[in-house]
């Protein structure tokens, strides 16, 4: 005979009946995570519209819907990097040594705050981010040290860099004596992305800073055309506060931009396009961000054929570089990034990238460690040998889910480019137009956050009891001390009569507003430093030295 | 005191570029009825506290990414100290690890909201260290 619950034993039960409640997975979301609406369940009538032989193609045929490659990752596997930088050259060289003994494929290095806004090591009010996020490398001798045995003529280095990497990489080869035709490896040259992604103005003008990225890419083709370029660097667009879509709009404004001023150059679309890689993400919505993908690929084919005239596949055929998101990781919890990143990096595979770097599960903590770096490839080493991510191409292809989720993405994508595209990109950018977009979109990201309508698991809602933070990445700080040091001394002992004569020739040619990538060359191949042959620049174009206005030119510039 | 606005002077310091954060929080907080002064990326201590005695601000608040907020807070309120502004609270946000909250805290910042922290609480602070009550604009 059982005996009447007590009333403890009934509260327990209604509490367990809430908290069964509570930990429920319900659908909180119909929506993409961009916020495109979807259907619960789709058919032939929502693809009734798409023909295959115009808007998908076999893998490696014309648009390119379904791959770059008719083989994919059987003819070519994805590169798998992972990104090393901090502290000193020597510091970074070291981890480089390591990532490659963990298995990393290629060496790919990330610069500090400081080197990414060409501004010294020594700077008096700044010089506390030397070696931050990323190597210090202020002028050649740096990068020599960084990459001593390595030859850049033969060796793929991937630089997440833009600003002053190509001369310097190509200061360093001369320096060396090699043929720069031979050059081999990639950087961002993208300097809009950089205005729109917390340069501001101050750091990366637009009109300044798109001229510096035709000048380096007409340069790069000409002279080193094995040299790839990752143009447009949409991740950090994406990363900053933009839909899928929107990656593919802004991207695409840049390219738009960037060839039609190649062109008025002289230059044709087949000589540039074939060196081009896009810059991506992999975020956080596994189904849009395939689509993204997919949808990318055919809107590059088209223009590449439509408006530019290419008639070289190399050109239309568009290669992906992917970084897996950055924003979509969390500082709670953060073992769970874990399975984030990798769910970001089955959809890059699905979605036919051409290299992947999978974020740290520690990113939003510190600087990667050594353990959290390890894991990281082993991810990508799971999908590869375990998962089967990369036995077929395009393996959700001909789903009616992903094919109408990609035809929505690149739709929406392509009303943002023609909005953009109506004020003029450049204006766009200067006028705020785009950063009102992105600050529109983390507005409501943020609000849908607040009132749960958008969850993310740690942060509103699954909160963990206790949960303990990883350990923090530590750097012995002696190297960098000795690196700063080693710096000032470079600079004192330098030849200024030879130095101060490539200065003046720069200065001339930036004024002119000429293509001053040559000029910028030799006086870095003279031992000018980043912080003086960009402030060169900058104080050619108008503008400060110094964009913090801490300190003035050493050198005497022509009055013009 | 009821009517008077709240006047906030968002900024960073240094290199850091990771301003979606910090103009995110500037509309949320314009929303609430804070008159904020935006500063944006890329300032120097002495140009942060030039435009805090222009601008007469209530309440400074930094964000960072980036390891080195240690090194320029301690910078930024030693110059407001010098200055004679070391009487407006400071307020952090951005990725600032709980580790660290003990060494700010006891350098003088009045305000931490690392990851994790809600509108509620930075809406609370500014109230109380300013002694001023938010109304809706």
């Amino acid at each position: 005979m059982n005996a009447p619950p007590k009333p403890d034993e009934t509260q327990r039960a209604a509490d367990i009946a809430a908290h069964l409640e509570d930990v429920s997975v319900k659908l909180s979301r119909t929506a993409t995570w961009s916020g495109i609406e979807t259907q619960p369940s789709y058919g032939p009538e929502d693809i009734r519209d798409t023909d295959y032989a115009r808007d998908l193609g076999n893998p490696g045929e014309y648009p390119y819907t379904r791959g770059a490659y008719s083989q994919m990752y059987r003819s070519r596997m994805w590169t798998l990097r992972n990104i090393v930088g901090y502290g000193s050259p020597e510091d970074t060289r070291d981890g480089i040594e390591n990532a490659i003994r963990m298995g990393t494929a290629g060496i790919n290095i990330v610069l500090d705050t400081l080197s990414q806004e060409a501004i010294d090591a020594d700077h008096p009010v700044l010089s506390a981010d030397a070696g931050q996020e990323g190597c210090s490398l202020p002028m050649v001798a740096d990068f020599e040290i960084l990459l001593k045995g390595i030859d850049v003529t033969r060796q793929d280095i991937a630089w997440h860099s833009t600003m002053m990497t190509y001369p310097m990489v190509v200061a360093m080869a001369l320096r060396q004596g090699k043929d720069i035709s031979k050059l081999q490896g990639s950087h961002m040259p993208d300097h809009l992305q950089l205005r729109l992604a917390g340069w501001s103005e101050a750091i990366v003008p637009a009109g300044l800073g798109h001229r510096t990225t035709v000048d380096c890419v007409e340069y790069s083709a000409k002279n080193s055309p094995k040299w790839a370029l990752g143009c447009p660097q949409a991740y950090d667009i994406r990363e900053r506060g933009m839909s899928a879509a929107g990656e593919i709009a802004i991207g695409m404004a840049i390219i738009n931009q960037t060839f039609g001023d190649l062109i008025a150059r002289g230059m044709h679309v087949d000589q540039v396009a074939p060196s081009m890689a896009w810059v991506s993400t992999s975020d956080i919505d596994f189904f849009e961000e395939i689509a993204k993908f997919r949808a990318l690929r055919r809107v590059w084919a088209r223009t590449m054929k439509e408006r530019f005239g290419s008639v070289d596949a190399r050109s239309q055929r568009l290669r992906l570089a992917c970084h897996t998101s950055g924003r979509s990781l969390v500082y709670q919890q953060p073992l769970n990034n874990l399975s984030r990143a990798a769910v970001q990096t089955l959809a890059a595979l699905l979605g036919g990238v051409q290299s992947v770097e999978t974020c740290t599960y520690d990113e939003p903590i510190c600087i990667p460690t050594e353990e959290a770096r390890e894991l990281a490839t082993r991810t990508q080493q799971i999908l590869a040998n375990e998962i089967g991510a990369a036995r077929t191409a395009d393996p959700l292809g001909g789903s009616y889910y992903i094919e109408k989720l990609t035809n929505d993405v690149e739709a929406e994508a392509l009303a943002m480019l023609a909005k953009i595209e109506g004020i003029g990109l450049i204006k766009a950018i200067e006028d705020g137009t785009i950063e009102g977009m992105m600050d529109e979109y983390n507005y409501r990201h943020q609000q849908e956050l607040d009132s749960q309508q958008r969850i993310v698991v740690g942060v509103n809602k699954y909160l963990p009891k206790n949960s303990t933070l990883p350990k923090r990445f530590s750097l012995d700080p002696g190297r960098m001390t000795s690196h700063i040091q080693r710096f000032k001394e470079r600079k004192a002992g330098r030849d200024m009569s030879v130095l101060r004569s490539k200065i003046d020739a720069l200065y001339q040619v930036a004024h002119r507003r000429e293509n001053s990538h040559q000029a910028m060359i030799d006086a870095l191949v003279a031992d000018g430093t980043t912080g003086e042959v960009w402030g060169t620049v900058r104080a050619a174009n108008g503008l400060p030295y110094d964009p913090f206005r801490a300190i003035e030119s050493p050198f005497q510039y022509p009055k013009p | 005191m009821i009517g008077e606005k709240i006047r906030c002077l968002l900024a960073m310091l240094g290199t850091d570029v990771h301003s979606k954060g910090i103009r995110t929080l500037a509309q949320l907080l314009r929303d609430r009825g804070v008159e904020v002064i935006y500063l944006g990326e890329h300032n120097t201590a002495d140009g942060l506290i030039n435009a805090l005695i222009a601008e007469d601000a209530d309440v400074v608040g930094l964000s960072y990414s980036t390891a080195t907020y240690l090194h320029y807070t301690r910078d930024l309120l030693v110059k407001m100290k010098a200055a004679g502004v070391d009487d407006v609270p400071v307020m952090l946000g951005g990725l600032i690890h709980a580790d660290d909250e003990p060494e700010l805290r006891e350098m003088g910042v009045k305000g931490i909201f690392g990851p994790g922290s809600s509108m509620t609480q930075i809406v609370a602070f500014l109230q109380d260290v300013t002694g001023k009550t938010l109304t809706a604009p």
